[in-house]
């Protein structure tokens, strides 16, 4: 039997091959895990199988059409991309898998997208109009860069301090309350918070779930280096998808580990929990809320650390040195949930599906920008959840789950509150 | 050549046009393989990618799109999961796929402890709402992700059905479109067809014949839509699922709900042990497991699994007689307890050595993790398995065994495992099913195909009993030798119900068809 030489490289599809062929169909990446299944409703764990029923939405058909695509069985055709880009790539499928049986779900799936770019079906046209976007002005929006720190009110950043904030385009530019409350947790626990200000530009994330690698690497290279010289070595951020794209992404891209980048990112619950530990902020203000807690894809089982690995992968699969395998398991799933129990007056009372079984907003992997139906769809399935529990409110970690879930709400007429985290927080210290 | 224009037209208009495709995308990733259970075997060379795609969400539809199908004399496979991929793939060009997954309803009638449910529903799904209700229902060694319906309908073997029957005898109400469209309405359905209480009904009870001979027809005799299935009452300590993946477990009432391991003296004892619990009439679940399971269970991944297991060798896989029991309190904690004592003293007259267990369930009540099979070597199959009595399932496993020698590699070293065998109905029957591993892309990888001859001949001049007649196994070869000339009666069967061969074909003899075919078959096609 002979070796072959392989590489966790996503910008070489054929590293996947193993992984795509050895599928069984098992649907791991379908269902909630058995133990946990909740029963006939709320059952399912992909948004886009459940949402368009065929295999080609789903993550063992995707690694079908792969390998058809790579040994020419099957051609691009609108419909073949529409099925690689109608995921929001989060990672429910990958967690699945590996309950079972191991396979690089996630970067086969990434692999895919890029190959597509490369190929020049991809991305859709919406996801290249915000590429143009970040390029020229470094967030989303395309709002005038030099105003990316205009949310600072009374909360200031400091100099003497080794933590920076990377705010994120939605908190610098869209959603102050989120960046103006993590400045005041910042503030009120002593350590403070700088900020890279004009010099943050985006972290990527549009680019890089959308396959366009080289404009996500040209972005890493540039927050990376103004990282380093910013002298800080703890980077938090208040955004989920910023947390992953800092945190797993950008070594990724670079064949690297996140523990060879030389700083540490946190999420704002990771740092919160560990100040409320040394009790460096307290909870005093009462919060009457019954709430429910939703995992953000890419806090939870998507935010593992990436190890680098590359090696010899031999008879019955085995892998030389040992593969890493990132099973969704160390995920931020305790954090956040800790600190929601430990405000006064919240009622936490949890979903059916949480942590590595959770469904996704909508939001990601560019869906909300190139199939914004979809991406509604999904988030009324999550509210749908929520309401089942009798949840008066939903919490998140991550600024685009706020979006997506606030806008369904406004369009279907319902009131049920969306917070994210940071503000729950922010009151509760005052 | 494709689904003619006209009858896709007509299909769409059955089930409009959200939920039918004949795009190439759409019909490519309905195929299964290459890996699968079966699928990275020879039989995957015969397997076709189906010309359209179509989802029914009720009865009527389904009746309609076969009408349709015979009407225009296109063939149709029908799949709810389409786990048992060799068998979930068309074997024809041109076949129309009718994917059951929107099929899922799920009704519980509480008080006569039964539940109806559509196609689309699967095991984890239907033993929430069982347990819900403080009844429950047995995971089967396929897998918690396995369609309840079809599985019910192809056999259903798990270690708790120690207590109640293998599934395909606990169907009850039955909800079937025959391959010529017509809709046949079994049990108390026949005379009402809201009322799914009862299995044998009025008249000829029919369920035999959905359940074929060996093992169901695999969608060769139309589709069943709907079936209301046994349930059992449950203790009512509801077990609390524990762990984040990949170690998540159901933590156990343990008044209530115990696994108990034995290492035995021997396999005499083994043996032993089974009947003695059975006559005692305790347990809810015994079961003698491969000793590679154990070493899953150790391992952190396929690498460390393969530094433990061959860590072992043929002497001390041969001293290792592992027997699990479950014991459930089903009335009452007492139950336990007398249970518990009963069972103790079997174990201390057989020299049975309890060895430490965990106080959770992995598999099982809630899970099985089929998909597990594949993750050492990267390829499983079950070429074998029956229900017989336990002696035989003892000797067939020293057998199989010593068999599978030969064909080693390109299967998994085993150091001389005698396979899976658990009890049934009380120690009167016993399950016996022989796995094998391989890796898919072994240079020798046909010597799996020869192996599965290998064990049909063994069945047949040793006159074992098998339960895989007609899959994995050329019917043609078993049919002679068993019933006798069952495959006749099944082709007629076949005919009698689908005279245009539109269901499924050429299952049952879709082996047949491929062991012709391939070339590395020729050499050893005796028969």
């Amino acid at each position: 039997m002979p070796e072959e030489y392989v590489k966790l490289d996503v910008t070489d599809i054929d590293n996947f091959r193993y992984d795509m062929r050895r599928c069984v169909r098992c649907k791991g990446c379908k269902w909630v895990d058995h133990i946990y299944m909740p029963g006939s409703k709320f059952s399912t764990r992909c948004p886009s199988e459940k949402r368009y029923l065929f295999d080609s939405f789903s993550a063992w058909g995707r690694l079908r059409l792969a390998l058809g695509l790579m040994d020419g069985q099957v051609n691009y055709s609108q419909r073949l991309v529409e099925a690689i880009y109608k995921c929001q790539l989060c990672g429910a499928c990958d967690a699945g898998c590996k309950r079972n049986l191991d396979l690089e779900i996630s970067s086969s799936l990434e692999a895919l997208r890029i190959k597509c770019v490369n190929d020049g079906y991809g991305p859709m046209p919406e996801q290249k109009a915000l590429a143009e976007k970040i390029e020229k002005e470094h967030n989303v929006f395309g709002a005038p860069s030099k105003n990316r720190a205009k949310w600072i009110k009374e909360n200031k950043p400091v100099d003497e301090t080794d933590i920076i904030y990377f705010v994120g385009c939605y908190a610098s530019y869209k959603m102050p309350e989120i960046s103006r409350a993590t400045a005041s947790i910042l503030n009120a626990s002593g350590r403070g918070f700088k900020l890279m200000g004009p010099d943050e530009y985006c972290c990527g994330y549009p680019l890089y779930s959308t396959g366009q690698m080289d404009k996500a690497k040209e972005v890493a290279e540039h927050n990376i280096e103004s990282i380093e010289n910013s002298g800080a070595r703890t980077v938090v951020t208040s955004c989920a998808e910023c947390y992953k794209t800092l945190k797993v992404d950008y070594p990724k891209m670079l064949g690297k580990s996140t523990s060879d980048m030389g700083y540490q990112v946190i999420h704002l619950v990771e740092f919160v929990e560990e100040q409320l530990g040394e009790g460096n902020i307290q909870f005093k203000n009462k919060l009457d809320l019954r709430l429910t807690y939703h995992d953000s894809c890419n806090l939870a089982r998507m935010s593992e650390p990436w190890v680098y690995w590359e090696g010899k992968r031999g008879h019955f699969g085995l892998t030389e040195p040992t593969m890493p395998r990132r099973r969704g398991t160390y995920g931020l799933y305790g954090q956040p949930r800790d600190i929601l129990k430990s405000i006064p007056g919240a009622d936490l009372v949890e979903m059916v599906r949480i942590r590595e079984n959770a469904w996704c907003c909508g939001a990601g992997g560019g869906v909300k920008e190139a199939f914004p139906d979809f991406a509604k769809w999904s988030a009324d399935e999550r509210l749908l959840e929520a309401k089942d529990v009798g949840a008066q409110a939903l919490v998140t970690t991550c600024p685009r789950c706020k979006e997506n879930f606030t806008n369904t709400i406004k369009a279907s007429g319902d009131n049920m509150s969306v917070y994210d985290i940071s503000e729950l927080i922010g009151e509760a210290i005052k | 050549m494709s689904i003619p224009k006209e009858a896709y037209r007509v299909l769409e208009s059955i089930v409009g046009s959200e939920f039918i495709s004949e795009d190439p995308v759409d019909c490519e990733a309905h195929t299964p393989g290459p890996n699968g259970f079966e699928t990275d075997l020879g039989i995957a060379t015969i397997m076709k990618r189906p010309g359209c795609v179509i989802f029914p969400s009720t009865t009527e539809e389904v009746q309609k799109i076969v009408r349709t199908c015979n009407r225009y004399k296109i063939p149709f496979i029908p799949v709810s999961t389409q786990w048992w991929s060799g068998r979930g793939a068309p074997k024809v060009n041109d076949a129309i796929l009718l994917d059951l997954k929107r099929m899922d309803c799920c009704e519980i009638d509480e008080r006569h402890m039964y539940a109806v449910v559509g196609s689309g529903i699967i095991y984890s799904q239907l033993q929430e709402e069982a347990m819900k209700r403080g009844l429950y229902t047995t995971i089967p060694g396929g897998g918690s992700q396995v369609g309840v319906v079809a599985n019910h309908i192809l056999y259903g073997s798990s270690p708790l059905n120690y207590r109640t029957c293998i599934a395909n005898r606990r169907i009850l109400g039955v909800e079937w479109v025959l391959p010529s469209g017509e809709i046949l309405r079994l049990g108390s359905l026949a005379f009402n067809k809201d009322d799914f209480l009862w299995g044998e009904g009025i008249g000829p009870d029919l369920r035999g014949l959905i359940r074929g001979f060996s093992p169901g027809w695999m969608g060769s005799m139309g589709i069943v839509t709907k079936m209301s299935v046994k349930l059992f009452p449950f203790q009512p300590d509801k077990p609390i699922p524990t762990g984040i993946s990949p170690e998540t477990a159901l933590e156990l009432p343990l008044s209530r709900m115990r696994w108990y391991n034995f290492i035995m003296p021997d396999k005499g004892a083994v043996v032993k042990a089974m009947y003695e619990i059975g006559k005692a009439e305790i347990a809810a679940g015994v079961t003698k497991v491969p000793l590679f399971w154990r070493a899953i269970a150790k391992a952190n991944n396929k690498e460390e699994f393969w530094e433990i297991w061959d860590k072992e060798s043929e002497e001390s896989v041969a001293a290792m007689n592992v027997l699990r029991v479950l014991l459930i309190g089903f009335t009452s904690e007492r139950q336990l307890e007398y249970e518990e004592g009963v069972l103790l003293d079997i174990m201390e007259e057989l020299g049975g050595k309890q060895a430490r267990t965990k106080p959770t369930d992995e598999s099982w009540i809630k899970n099985a993790d089929s998909a597990g099979m594949w993750m050492m070597c990267g390829g499983y199959t079950s070429l074998e398995f029956d229900f017989e009595a336990i002696d035989h399932a003892i000797e067939k496993g020293v057998d199989c065994s010593a068999l599978k020698k030969d064909f080693t590699p390109p299967l998994m070293r085993a150091y001389g495992d005698q396979g899976w065998f658990q009890v049934g109905d009380f120690g009167h029957v016993a399950l016996f099913e022989f796995l094998t591993y391989h890796d898919p892309d072994d240079e020798e990888i046909h010597k799996v195909d020869e192996w599965a001859i290998a064990l049909a001949k063994l069945n047949i001049n040793k006159r074992y009993y098998t339960a895989q007649l007609a899959s994995h196994k050329p019917l043609f070869l078993t049919g002679p030798a068993y019933g006798p000339d069952y495959h006749k009666w099944m082709l007629r069967i076949k005919e009698e119900f689908d005279p245009n061969n539109l269901s499924n074909p050429p299952v049952p003899a879709d082996y047949d068809m491929f062991v012709d075919e391939a070339e590395w078959m020729k050499e050893i096609k005796d028969w």
